[in-house]
């Protein structure tokens, strides 16, 4: 038997998907506008396009890139960001590159990277690992800052070296705090990828959504939109599911009550 | 399993006049700048020099900001001296070992290990195998009283409970030297109480060497053989005062002893009238 406020929290997604559809709907029947289909049409063309082989080929070579992106950025970036959190002298020699590279949009360097390495998977990647490492490092710096020193101390004392602490403290106890970048990361994983997508057009999830608008498809334009989103909302519940499970031993027992009345 | 300790370094005690007890521990003219500002020094140890005997137990007392904790630190190896030197058996101490096991007031226990895993880890490290470890951590777990908690994680705990985890924790490597500063500090009264006399009794035992920080002077004089008093702004030692009361003690016996009493009370009036004589700092 579930009580009343685990119900509400399990179908309170479900609702908002639901009350943001019905908005979309009563806003696309008053505006009877040719570019803004209705909710329902737009739900309509969803099974025309993953049943289309060739749209699904490009949907999965778009996640391909996206994995292969955001996985060699989390390997990079973890360790650089925790030698930074422990390290003065890393610190000050890469902070500086990345307060540069920070407010650059990762998209904006693509048509570069495009003379330098084509339009093909290699530079798609390459934006999508740039997207990526930035928060990443970011949050697992601040998490190695924040170790408590005397835990490392504590490990000292039992014998371990410089490196076994870095990797059996520094990183488990910046875990939550890394995961917290790896988690934004990942939106930014798919948010650039639909922009390289836009930008080399060849082939990807993006490479539909932007041929459906140039023909003026607008049903397949939204149904896409649709897709891109539910994609992101399950590879993000999905994440925080493997999340939870590995830093359980940080997460409050109790939610925050909003008053004691 | 458990390592007998060498006695190589015998011929250096030769040569000073025989002790009863050999020196395990020595702080040498031991001094601590600390950089305050860009210009501004701030002398938190002046030239301390304190041996400590194999199977002491001593305290360190003194008012907060005297350089309790810095020079638990140096022992510890944590850190080093601006001047001086702390030394181990003989040898020169650089760095942190097993063979001195800190207990911080802070816990510092690892959050994301179960009480088991906390106290399994430095067996672990130190490569005795995992069942060993196991079973020797659990048998530690009982010892301080947490019994069926094993599987519990930190956060999950009350203080107390994690200040005897942390005991645990350094106890399971075997330190020949246990550095507890202010363990006790941050406890109720009551829990407190039980602790020191299950610190009391797990000491007498096995007597390890223990040197421990605390702001309590019933503390002081209940655990302690030697109590090491220290004044503020230089941190200096004021005096060192042997406890010469029976073992086994039991509290509930020595706070009726007037030889305890005297003893607390000879030191809280020391402490008072340094600091009418004290200027302000
Ligand atoms: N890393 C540091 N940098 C600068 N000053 C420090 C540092 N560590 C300690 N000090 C200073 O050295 C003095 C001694 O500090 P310490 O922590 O050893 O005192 P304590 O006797 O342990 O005090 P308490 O009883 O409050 O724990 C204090 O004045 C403190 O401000
Ligand atoms: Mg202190």
């Amino acid at each position: 038997m579930m009580s009343p406020a685990t119900l509400t929290r399990r179908i309170a997604p479900a609702l908002a998907c639901v009350g943001l559809l019905m908005v979309w709907q009563v806003a696309s029947l008053a505006l009877k506008n040719d570019s803004f289909p209705t909710a329902i049409e737009a739900i309509r063309a969803i099974p025309d396009i993953l049943g289309d082989k060739e749209s699904l080929i490009n949907i999965l070579a778009s996640l391909r890139r996206m994995a292969i992106g955001f996985g060699v950025a989390v390997l990079f970036s973890i360790p650089l960001g925790l030698l930074m959190g422990r390290s003065r002298a890393v610190a000050a020699f890469f902070n500086p590159l990345l307060m540069i590279i920070y407010p650059v949009p990762k998209a904006a360097l693509m048509p570069i990277i495009m003379l330098w390495l084509g339009v093909g998977d290699v530079t798609k990647t390459l934006v999508i690992f740039l997207g990526v490492s930035l928060p990443v490092i970011y949050h697992s710096f601040e998490g190695a800052k924040a170790v408590e020193e005397k835990m490392l101390w504590s490990g000292a004392a039992m014998g371990l070296s410089p490196l076994q602490r870095l990797v059996r403290i520094v990183l488990p106890a910046a875990l939550p705090e890394i995961l917290t970048g790896c988690r934004t990361g990942l939106v930014l994983a798919l948010i650039t990828m639909i922009t390289s997508e836009m930008i080399a057009r060849q082939s990807g999830a993006g490479n539909i959504l932007f041929n459906a608008l140039d023909m003026g498809q607008y049903d397949t334009v939204f149904a896409m939109i649709i897709i891109v989103g539910a994609m992101g909302i399950c590879l993000d519940a999905l994440f925080d599911q493997v999340r939870a499970r590995l830093v359980r031993w940080s997460e409050p027992q109790f939610d925050m009550p909003l008053s004691f009345s | 399993m458990k390592v007998v300790p060498s006695r190589s370094n015998e011929w250096v005690r030769s040569v000073t006049p025989p002790k009863p007890a050999s020196a395990i521990i020595e702080i040498d003219r031991v001094s601590q700048v600390f950089q305050t500002s860009a210009r501004k020094h701030h002398l938190a140890l002046s030239e301390i020099s304190l041996t400590i005997e194999e199977g002491a137990f001593v305290s360190i007392l003194g008012p907060s900001g005297c350089g309790k904790s810095t020079l638990l630190y140096i022992v510890g190896g944590f850190v080093s001296p601006t001047s001086g030197a702390a030394r181990i058996k003989g040898q020169a101490i650089t760095r942190p070992g097993p063979d001195r096991g800190p207990v911080f007031q802070e816990f510092a226990l690892f959050p994301w290990k179960t009480v088991l895993g906390n106290v399994m880890y430095g067996p672990l490290q130190q490569g005795v195998r995992a069942s060993e470890a196991d079973a020797q951590s659990r048998a530690l777990i009982e010892m301080v009283g947490l019994k069926g908690y094993e599987n519990f994680y930190p956060k999950e705990l009350s203080g107390g409970m994690k200040q005897r985890v942390a005991l645990a924790r350094t106890l399971a490597y075997h330190p020949e030297v246990l550095l507890m500063d202010e363990p006790f500090g941050a406890l109720d009264a009551h829990t407190r109480t039980r602790l020191q006399n299950d610190l009391l009794n797990i000491w007498e035992r096995d007597r390890k060497t223990v040197l421990f920080v605390t702001h309590s002077v019933d503390e002081a004089v209940f655990l302690s053989d030697k109590v090491v008093m220290m004044s503020k702004s230089p941190g200096r030692i004021r005096q060192v005062i042997d406890i010469d009361l029976p073992r086994p003690r039991r509290r509930n016996e020595l706070l009726l002893d007037p030889r305890y009493q005297k003893y607390v009370v000879d030191i809280e009036r020391m402490f008072d009238e340094s600091d009418k004589a004290g200027s302000p700092s």
